[in-house]
């Protein structure tokens, strides 16, 4: 057991490690960079506060030499003073956190619906190796993948919402309606906006996990315990529920959390494309309104977000599957 | 195949070691082809991207052959069309014998667009997944060869990258890097964004083929950390590489076209690329005016050619990686 909790030690500081190179990373692209875009994290307009100047100089600390200028930024970082948006001119803090529910709870519904597919389709094709079903699935899912996650979403809208009007077009609610409090009407309101961008983040990809499945699947198939199984007279199902899937799953629990990476960029996609007002959305606007406070909130947010749940998924590996202990 | 190399072998003005080194060399490449003929989905892969490097090469060409084939029909263009030529034919035109794809906001022709625009989607694709690949096999090749600490800041590095959102970062980079929106800042910032995977692999490649008694006896006679690490280890990693690259490719072009469709690719006046082809659309609303073709056809042209290198790709993985050789 104190090994386990050394492990459990050293996942800990390394994704604290991360974390502020993440922060570092931050503070070099806003501050250091030519240009210094922080410096336009001050409104330029003509008619503004010279106080107001005064104040933001004084809280980003931008007339001191660069050493005080990161301290004072890790400070602000941690308490999550990140100033105000040029956009809406309220603080970037209430925004990332309103717009991250948002995202959440597209990327929860998306992933969890990947994971369930890409897992039965791999487990499957596995199973039937070499069949028309696993060659079929390949195919299928190499296909969405290929794709642009940003003209899916485009096809998606002009086959279901534009010609069949079986969906709204865009949005994450019809227009005005707040989420809270929540009543059946706005949940089926929900759903019926959530529906098409949670597909378009989610058949592109299943191939991330069908594939990993199914070759993790195969190697784990010609285990001797797998033969020992079968000579044991164990039915084809019971061997791979009892004895195949369960080890071949381990791969795939440190898949999630690296995909969650690449499901993130396919997020944003999906909102820009159906103005689903989450981070995603917000950050391409941010790009094009030079909302830097905005765009460099987000950045650090989403980046937590992953870290965190790659350190949960590392946590669990390690209660799943013993032999971690060992090395 | 393998007897007409060998002859071709002997022609060459090379000593007799060497001669036998290619001799060999021409006969794996030889074995290599042939497993990778009877892959049905790597030869779908090389013939779909043939087709579109053949269309990136001879793009004047094929325009002019279209104007032919037209005229022959008894539409005869005023000209073969070039991807910046004003036509004077209208403003977003739809499809017409005289413009197969409609025309665009500047009255450019979208058939020439998409099939210029192959050029620099391939080009980019290629050049930012072989400098991306060059930079994860250095850190890589050294992490895995030094061990130590120089390993685990290396490594710390390569989580960071690993774990960050992709296309967060290439949005911020994109927005946040000086030099305005060109060719070479989208090449950097898809080679900075997608190394980490390579490293994590090269790495853990390089710490299974450097326990092996060839490394050993390489050391013994006196061969600098170099030489060893150039002429044994590099070559045991090489086809991991190889077939890993060809996946990254197909990424890279995926990261192109999104980034120019967020408009933070190059300039869609100076450079044409399927992406930027899809920005203008979205920005003339193509979708609600009806012009489908014009997101179609752009749109196609990326999930093909990613097809055609994830296809390859996964033929090479195939031949490359015993484990999933079929027995």
């Amino acid at each position: 057991m104190r090994s386990v909790r050394r492990i459990l030690f050293r996942k800990v500081v390394n994704a604290l490690i991360t974390f502020f190179i993440v922060i570092a990373l931050n503070f070099v692209l806003f501050h250091v960079m030519p240009g210094n875009p922080v410096r336009m994290m001050i409104p330029q307009k003509p008619n503004i506060d010279p106080a107001y100047i005064d104040m933001m100089m004084e809280k980003f600390g931008l007339d001191e030499p660069l050493h005080i200028q990161f301290l004072k930024y890790v400070k602000n970082t941690l308490i999550l003073e990140f100033g105000d948006s040029f956009r809406t001119q309220t603080p970037v803090k209430d925004l990332v956190l309103d717009d991250l529910t948002w995202t959440l709870i597209l990327m929860g519904t998306s992933t969890t619906f990947m994971i369930l597919i890409g897992m039965t389709m791999g487990i499957l094709a596995a199973w039937k190796r070499g069949s028309w079903f696993d060659t079929g699935s390949l195919g299928f899912t190499l296909f969405f993948y290929a794709m642009p996650t940003f003209w899916f979403a485009i096809m998606l809208i002009l086959i279901f919402a534009l010609q069949l009007h079986w969906f709204p077009t865009s949005g994450e609610l019809p227009i005005g309606m707040k989420l809270t409090p929540l009543t059946l009407d706005k949940l089926w309101a929900l759903l019926d906006h959530l529906f098409l961008p949670a597909v378009s983040l989610t058949v592109g990809s299943i191939a991330a996990f069908s594939v990993v499945m199914r070759s993790s699947l195969i190697d784990v198939m010609t285990e001797d315990y797998i033969t020992t199984a079968r000579a044991k007279g164990l039915s084809e199902l019971r061997m791979l529920k009892e004895h195949a899937v369960p080890n071949a799953m381990l791969p795939m629990v440190t898949l999630i959390a690296m995909d969650l990476a690449f499901i993130v960029g396919g997020a944003f996609q999906t909102e820009f494309v159906f103005d689903y007002e989450g981070i995603g959305y917000a950050t391409v606007i941010a790009t094009q309104q030079s909302d830097y406070p905005y765009l460099q909130a987000a950045f650090l947010i989403i980046a937590v977000v992953v870290i965190f749940a790659n350190l949960v998924a590392d946590i669990a590996l390690v209660y799943l599957d013993p032999r971690v202990e060992i090395s | 195949m393998t007897g007409y190399a060998s002859r071709l072998v002997e022609l060459l003005p090379v000593s007799g070691p060497t001669k036998e080194k290619l001799r060999l060399g021409g006969k794996k490449t030889a074995e290599t082809l042939r497993i990778f003929r009877r892959n049905r989905l790597g030869m779908a892969g090389l013939t779909i991207l043939v087709t579109f490097l053949v269309l990136a090469v001879f793009a004047g060409q094929v325009m002019i052959l279209f104007s032919w084939i037209s005229t022959g029909l008894g539409h005869p263009w005023p000209s073969a069309y070039g991807p910046f030529d004003d036509t004077n034919a209208g403003v977003d035109q739809p499809p017409s014998p005289e413009h197969w794809l409609g025309t665009d906001a500047d009255e450019q022709d979208i058939l020439s667009r998409v099939i210029y625009g192959s050029r620099v989607s391939m080009e980019i694709g290629l050049v930012a997944a072989a400098a991306s690949m060059g930079l994860g096999t250095l850190v890589g090749l050294f992490a895995g060869f030094w061990g130590g600490w120089r390993d685990d800041i290396l490594m710390r590095i390569t989580d960071v990258f690993l774990v960050l959102p992709w296309l967060a970062l290439m949005i911020v980079l994109a927005t946040v890097l000086p030099g305005g929106q060109s060719v070479l800042k989208v090449v950097f910032v898809i080679a900075i964004t997608g190394w980490s995977y390579t490293a994590r692999i090269v790495r853990a490649q390089v710490l299974s083929v450097k326990e092996r008694a060839f490394i050993e006896r390489a050391r013994a006679i006196g061969s600098g950390e170099m030489h060893i690490v150039r002429r044994h280890i590099f070559p045991n990693v090489f086809p991991l590489v190889f077939a890993n690259a060809i996946l990254t490719v197909a990424l890279s072009i995926l990261s192109e076209s999104t980034l120019s469709y967020i408009n933070l690719g190059p300039q869609p006046t100076e450079v044409v690329t399927w992406g930027n082809i899809l920005y203008l659309a979205s920005e003339e609303n193509a979708m609600g005016n009806g012009l489908y073709l014009w997101i179609i056809v752009p749109g196609l042209c990326i999930v093909f050619v990613v097809l055609a290198f994830t296809f390859i790709g996964y033929a090479l993985d195939e031949i490359f990686n015993p484990k999933l050789r079929r027995r």
